[in-house]
């Protein structure tokens, strides 16, 4: 079967891979790029498991084809963190307030979150419901990942990870 | 101990699994991928039931990237209990790893391993299966038919799983006979699905010594390796499974589902790893749900709202093969005997087979359903004697020393202290004793207030002799290994076990860590379900941690010159009692002498529970809009005793999780079956509505200490399945109180209140639906 180079900035770094035309970016991401942080819950854009930021907008990964990235800037749960220590404070927040259980919907809450928080810090409960319309949690019920939500958004703007000059449009 | 000297116990500590989920760093099964990996995928029938006349696979096993195909001509031919609690009584052995007969729409017939998964999916269709129909029975009632089509050979007849299960106790004529007010009616309940998030996975290897390493997401690990060796005529230490992280289980992952054998015969056909990985779509048509449920109640009570007889009649739906059916019908059965007490109680209850997907286990085992119905009618009697909800259920709540389910006297009875508390908690009186329903702004809508009680066992004895074990053992610089088989499908029981025995043992908690998930390792363990795994493993594991502590005390004590009874142990050091001053730390009592340690400290706890119970109350506030029929749940305030909180965010998670899917079931989620021909019609997220983000009602939950087990560590109890049974009849007879009609089914939808609106109208009574 015929191979496209893909090239990537997957997390900040230059990546390229061959991939089969056919490939989700979401197979790309993890079978080749190795990063199975991003999780497949259904494959067909219904929960929102593979939730990834490409090019400042979030979006199912398992909905776009691989080669429809070329040359895009791609955040995955493994970009979150600035270094191995330290935590983003989502992180850090949904740990404190046990926001996350069997964790499978969590990479992708949590990139969806990053893009809520980062236009919005101090966002109410209806925004944080209507951010997370997409993703699915069958373990949480929602309530610590909504506390958790709104505990990182306000330690973001109080160290000005989210300030208005790194707004990014929906 | 008293309750301020815990240190650990009862405490948020952190989760330490949950660093690997919020980094995206835990592997989960399907992020396993190894060189020459083959992919498996399999051949579902298309027809409900008929037998397979013949099956081609010669165009598949010439398609390019095919390495093999198995059809019921390849694989083993054993009779299986398609669980895995191969000896015990909650199972039956009715299914085959592929057979030459289909019972149900989607039933696995074939299975491909081919280089990729899309070579593996054309490949199934290049396979040619000619059946020869057989009639099908797609619901409970033409499953009981006396001339209804056989599905299975082996069961007591008909289409009955097992002998139907019958509880009788006191004299229930006699009860009936005194009762001022007796009630009847009929309940049903649909198909819900457990929809954990990660769909079912497996890996399976086999290495040059004939041995399997299987990683699969699974409950129960130690039961993966029993069947599997089982069937495919293995030693047990032929076969590891490993598991490490889990997306969710809910009680479905406790099956041996047919791709896992078929994994493993395909990896040791190809001599290459296969993974195989259920699609969204099989997880619903593949997986495992609720059972549907047919329930027939007959209550007699007194003026004073005393219950004086119970009869019941079940009819749980087992699909196309028992899995659970026995377990489930029996817990089912047996738990119309308490909750509300009653002296004289005649239940019967019975699974039946039907050419529709399997229902197995899932979180409330059969309470679900019969609570259903048992609370309902307590809010219908307490209205017809004029008697509050609550004050009816507080009457009649089960005390000490009643007979529980489990045919034992209850210890610790915490349902009347939920009840108590909530409806002060939730103000109760005054919401109920408003003199209107409406709301604010919403002409269409009325507001209702609901209550709904339960009680839940934390192990699945006497239906199982359980054992819980957990190993301990103490490294040269005194840092502590905890050994265990429960599973982490994510309620964060390990971390709940790590504290346990961190507080037991006297060290910090930081200096435990707790190694899991390989059968080749960590201790056998029965699995992580029914409730059980702080409660069981959680008493093993501080057996295990007291038998070190004292070990270290007695060396210390002799470092000391002391008696080691004089000696006490936390946070790592050791000090002498009334000699301030004297000190060791865990290191330098047991510290390694040239590299050589003083002693190789392990110890192993070996626990085998009999039952304890937990209790709740639910409250919860609805809105029904009479215009669209739509009900929302915009308050739950769940109190659950606990007997004693390990972890209060963990406990506090499995509760708010239970009432989500609680909620799901009784407003939204119904997998459907086509009644004329078993096919599946909503195998998807979108069409299956689970409560998202948008639906979720504020939870405000309670727990609570009110009634410790002996049996538990420090008293704690389960907590894994309780929340999800009290919010279903909460919620219906919340939307009774909100527009005065009664629903004795699940789920109720906004066609149901339409109608029911109407009928009410038209009748101008309450029309029960
Ligand atoms: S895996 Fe992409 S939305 Fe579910
Ligand atoms: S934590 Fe399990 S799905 Fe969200």
């Amino acid at each position: 079967m015929t191979k496209t180079v893909l090239d990537l900035v997957v997390n900040g770094e230059s990546r390229s891979f061959a991939v089969e035309g056919h490939r989700s970016l979401l197979d790309a991401l993890r079978e080749e790029a190795g990063l199975t942080g991003t999780k497949k819950g259904c494959d067909v854009g219904d929960c929102g498991a593979c939730t990834v930021i490409l090019d400042g907008k979030p979006i199912n990964a398992c909905m776009i084809l691989a080669v429809e990235a070329q040359g895009a800037q791609i955040t995955t749960i493994e970009g979150l963190q600035a270094s191995p220590d330290d935590l983003h404070p989502l992180q850090q927040a949904f740990m404190e307030h046990g926001a996350s259980q069997c964790g499978f919907c969590t990479p992708g809450i949590l990139i969806m979150a990053k893009h809520l928080l980062e236009s919005n810090p101090l966002p109410t409960d209806e925004e944080i419901r209507f951010g997370l319309s997409g993703n699915i949690c069958r373990c949480t019920g929602y309530t610590k990942i909504f506390d958790a939500i709104r505990t990182a958004g306000k330690r973001m703007a109080e160290t000005g990870m989210a300030l208005p000059a790194t707004k990014v449009e929906a | 101990m008293t309750k301020q000297d815990f240190r650990i116990v009862g405490k948020s500590v952190k989760r330490d699994d949950v660093i690997e989920k919020v980094t995206g760093e835990g592997k989960y099964t399907g992020d396993y991928h190894m060189p020459g990996m083959l992919f498996g995928k399999i051949k579902r029938s298309e027809i409900a039931h008929a037998k397979i006349k013949s099956i081609d696979v010669s165009k598949a096993l010439a398609y390019p990237g095919v390495k093999a195909v198995l059809t019921h001509h390849d694989v083993p031919r054993v009779l299986h209990y398609g669980s895995p609690h191969p000896r015990s009584a909650s199972c039956t052995k009715d299914q085959y790893i592929l057979d030459d007969r289909v019972r149900f729409w989607g039933e696995g017939v074939a299975a491909v391993a081919a280089t990729s998964e899309e070579i593996a999916d054309e490949a199934l269709d290049l396979i040619e299966v000619e059946y020869e129909p057989l009639p099908g029975v797609y619901d409970i009632d033409t499953a009981q038919l006396p001339d209804a089509p056989l599905i299975h050979d082996v069961g007591p007849g008909g289409n009955l799983v097992i002998p139907p299960v019958h509880v009788e106790r006191g004299d229930v004529d006699k009860g009936f006979a005194e009762a001022d007010l007796i009630l009847e009616g009929e309940f049903a309940g649909g198909r819900p699905t457990p929809t954990y998030m990660e769909p079912n996975v497996c890996v399976a290897d086999w290495d040059g010594s004939n041995k399997l390493t299987f990683w699969t997401s699974t409950q129960t690990s130690f039961m993966v390796r029993g069947a599997l060796a089982e069937v495919l005529g293995l030693p047990l230490n032929k076969v590891r499974v490993l598991v490490d992280h889990m997306g969710g289980g809910f009680g479905a992952k406790q099956d041996l589902f047919q791709h896992e054998f078929l994994c493993a015969l395909l990896a040791k056909k190809c001599r290459r790893p296969v993974k195989m990985e259920f699609t969204r779509r099989e997880t619903f048509v593949a997986g495992r749900s609720r059972h549907p449920f047919k329930l027939w109640l007959k209550q007699g009570f007194r003026k004073d709202g005393t219950l004086v007889a119970r009869e019941m009649k079940v009819v749980f739906e087992s699909g196309a093969y028992g899995s659970h059916s026995p377990g489930v019908t029996n817990v089912g059965t047996a738990s119309a005997t308490s909750l509300y007490r009653c002296d004289n109680v005649r239940l019967n209850g019975r699974a039946v087979y039907t050419n529709t997907p399997i229902a197995g286990a899932y979180r409330g085992y059969g309470v679900v359903q019969t609570y259903y119905a048992l609370d309902i009618q307590m809010d219908e009697a307490a209205e017809k004697l004029g008697i509050d909800p609550a004050e009816m259920r507080l009457r009649n709540a089960v005390r000490e020393g009643d007979i529980a389910p489990s045919g034992h006297p209850i210890i610790g009875h915490g349902l009347e202290s939920c009840i108590s508390h909530g409806v002060e908690a939730f103000n109760w009186a005054a919401k109920k004793g408003a003199p209107d329903r409406l709301v604010a702004g919403r002409p269409s809508a009325r507001k209702g207030y609901g209550i709904g009680c339960e009680m839940h066992g934390s192990s699945a004895y006497p239906g199982i002799k359980e054992q819980g074990n957990a190993t301990v053992k103490m490294n040269e610089d005194g840092s502590i290994t905890l050994l265990t088989g429960a599973a982490g499908l994510g309620t964060g029981a390990h971390t709940a076990l790590a504290q346990i025995v961190a507080e037991e043992l006297g060290v910090t908690f930081s200096s435990v860590s707790v190694v899991h998930g390989d059968t080749d390792v960590v201790p056998w363990d029965i699995g992580a379900f029914a409730s059980h795994t702080t409660y069981m493993v959680g008493t093993a594991a501080k057996m295990a941690a007291a038998e070190l502590r004292a070990r270290v005390l007695v060396r210390a004590a002799e470092k000391l010159q002391e008696k080691a009874e004089n000696l006490e142990m936390v946070d790592g050091i050791i000090t002498v009692t009334g000699k301030p001053g004297t000190s060791l730390t865990i290191l330098e009592a047991m510290g390694p002498s040239r590299g050589i340690p003083a002693e190789h400290l392990i110890a192993t706890g070996s626990y085998m529970p009999t039952k304890s119970y937990s209790f709740g109350a639910h409250f919860v506030e609805v809105e029904v809009d009479t215009e669209t029929g739509i009900i929302e749940c915009k308050k739950v305030m769940p109190v659950h005793d606990v007997g004693k909180i390990i972890h209060p965010i963990a406990a506090q998670g499995q509760v708010e999780g239970g009432v989500q899917q609680g909620i799901g079931h009784t407003l939204t989620e119904n997998y459907v079956i086509d009644t004329s021909n078993g096919r599946s019609l909503n195998a998807g997220l979108v069409d299956y509505k689970m409560p998202l983000s948008m639906d979720m009602p504020d939870i405000e939950t309670v727990l609570l200490e009110a009634a410790p087990d002996p049996g538990g560590p420090w008293g704690a109890k389960g907590i894994g399945e309780d929340p999800i049974i009290a919010i279903g009849p909460a919620i219906a007879n919340a939307v009774y109180d909100a527009i005065g009609v009664r629903f004795h089914h699940y789920p109720i939808t906004p066609e149901d209140v339409l109608n029911g609106l109407r009928a009410k109208q038209k009748d101008g009574a309450n029309a029960g639906l």
